[in-house]
């Protein structure tokens, strides 16, 4: 999973009361996200998950395996319901 | 939308935190349909241009705006309509529109998709083309409007019908369920006619009475008080405003309706409403930024500090469970945005007969009524004017 993480760009969202709060237009199914998720949402458009790994570890002081599970995790959650992938690797 | 615990839980949150979540934004009053109940002028008195609403949608993203609806008038007529949809969707929007689709073809659909718009509601006044035709006044507009339906479906788009009733097509509802059912899409009925936005009444006459409406009310499948509440259970209703943003919730408690709490209405001028259906003027966006009209306004203030408890009138009544009163005719039809009006008591009075209260009597009919009894005590002042025993 290097690729870039990406949210879905048929999704509406808007920042409600600190949470995300995420609607598609396909089904209109509302999601809130936690605080964790949320701050995900914000921060990891762009970034591959190996950025991520890196500055999680740097700013949290955790160790890479344990920010790299945890953020595997959450991407997990987030792409079964659509809301965000990893973007394929463009082949150069 | 449906009405989950996680949106019962964000309309609570934004209704504390005064957050505008749902804008309606009507982007002309300019129409090629003229219905004939319709609210609207249909003049440009100087609709606000596209860079105007970039602004305005800007202002609204930032003060935490996520539904956002654009209706009108009739918004394909907007030569920018594509390019605002394109706008919003980049500020993260979730777009509903309103429109009698006439104007709608395949490659317009498409581009609907394309933009993630996530529902359009479309009015339909009649499955026989004579009636809707007689009512929009252009011939052959179901026709079209029935076509653009299937360009909608046809790219995936969930489509709302809003069939609004009155005298000419009061029967149709029966049609316009079954075309709902053929077409796989979800309906309202709406038996709200409105005065017209300057005031002129005339418009109530297309009305339908109570007693007319009367099967209406006691059919089953459409009016969730004529039946048990464990059969409404995964139903949808289907009674309700068809201007209405469609987020409802049992979360607004006490606090008559989500108008200046997390949603407003917005003119193709700018001028600023608490609703569309609430005509206090609260500001103008060509003057004051939407955060001071929204956050300062005396006027959305007023209507914010608004509480059903406290109604002088209708916290009082018996029958309150059975009324479906809205703060904005109760000004426009009654002249007191706290007040009662009799469409309202009448309809509330209908709906409690039907769930089987008997002789139910709304408080301020009760009022009335003891008004007239107590003038009808000998008094040499008064007596002359009582007229016992008229409306």
């Amino acid at each position: 999973m290097s690729g870039e993480i990406t949210r879905n760009p048929k999704l509406a969202w808007r920042e409600v009361d600190g949470a995300m709060v995420i609607i598609s237009p396909e089904d209109s199914q509302v999601h809130e996200l936690n605080e964790i998720a949320s701050l995900f949402w914000k921060h990891a458009e762009g970034k591959t998950l190996d950025q991520l790994v890196e500055r999680i570890s740097a700013e949290y002081e955790v160790a890479r395996e344990t920010a790299r599970a945890d953020l595997e995790e959450l991407l997990a959650a987030l792409g079964e319901k659509q809301l965000m992938f990893v973007a394929p690797e463009e082949k150069g | 939308m449906p009405n989950t615990p996680v949106m019962d839980g964000l309309i609570r949150r934004t209704v504390q935190r005064q957050l505008p979540w749902s804008v309606h934004v009507d982007l002309t009053y300019r129409c090629n349909e003229r219905c004939i109940h319709c609210y609207l002028d249909h003049e440009d008195h100087g609709e606000m241009k596209t860079q105007e609403i970039k602004n305005v949608l800007e202002q609204l993203a930032q003060t935490g705006t996520l539904f956002l609806t654009f209706s009108g008038g009739e918004i394909f007529l907007r030569a920018d309509l594509f390019e605002l949809l394109e706008f919003a969707r980049s500020l993260h929007f979730d777009i509903s529109l309103k429109t009698n689709a006439l104007l709608i073809d395949s490659e317009r659909a498409r581009k609907l998709r394309e933009l993630s718009v996530r529902k359009v509601q479309i009015s339909i006044y009649s499955a026989e083309p004579d009636v809707h035709d007689a009512i929009t006044k252009v011939r052959g507009s179901l026709e079209r409007t029935l076509a653009a339906i299937r360009f909608l479906q046809a790219e995936g788009l969930q489509v709302k019908i809003a069939c609004p009733l009155m005298k000419q097509n009061l029967t149709a509802y029966r049609n316009v369920q079954a075309l709902a059912a053929e077409l796989g899409v979800p309906y309202v009925l709406d038996m709200t006619i409105t005065p017209k936005m300057d005031g002129d009444m005339s418009l109530l006459q297309l009305r339908s009475s109570t007693k007319e409406l009367l099967p209406i009310l006691q059919d089953a499948s459409l009016n969730p008080r004529a039946c048990s509440p464990s059969s409404l259970e995964g139903e949808t209703i289907s009674m309700g405003s068809a201007t209405s943003s469609g987020i409802e919730s049992q979360a607004y408690e006490d606090i008559p309706c989500s108008a200046g709490h997390n949603s407003c209405y917005i003119s193709p001028y700018g001028d600023v409403f608490p609703c569309v259906q609430m005509p206090v003027a609260t500001g103008n966006l060509r003057k004051q930024t939407f955060e001071d009209i929204w956050f300062r306004s005396e006027e959305m203030n007023r209507v914010r500090a608004v509480r059903e408890s406290q109604l002088p009138i209708c916290s009082k009544c018996s029958i309150r469970q059975y009324c479906e009163r809205c703060p904005g005719l109760a000004q426009m039809e009654g002249g007191d945005l706290l007040g009662a009006y009799e469409r309202a008591c009448e309809l509330a009075e209908l709906n409690a007969r039907i769930a089987g209260v008997a002789n139910p009597v709304s408080a301020m009919h009760a009022e009335k009524s003891n008004s007239k009894n107590s003038r009808s005590i000998p008094a040499p002042t008064v007596a002359p004017e009582v007229r016992i025993g008229s409306n």
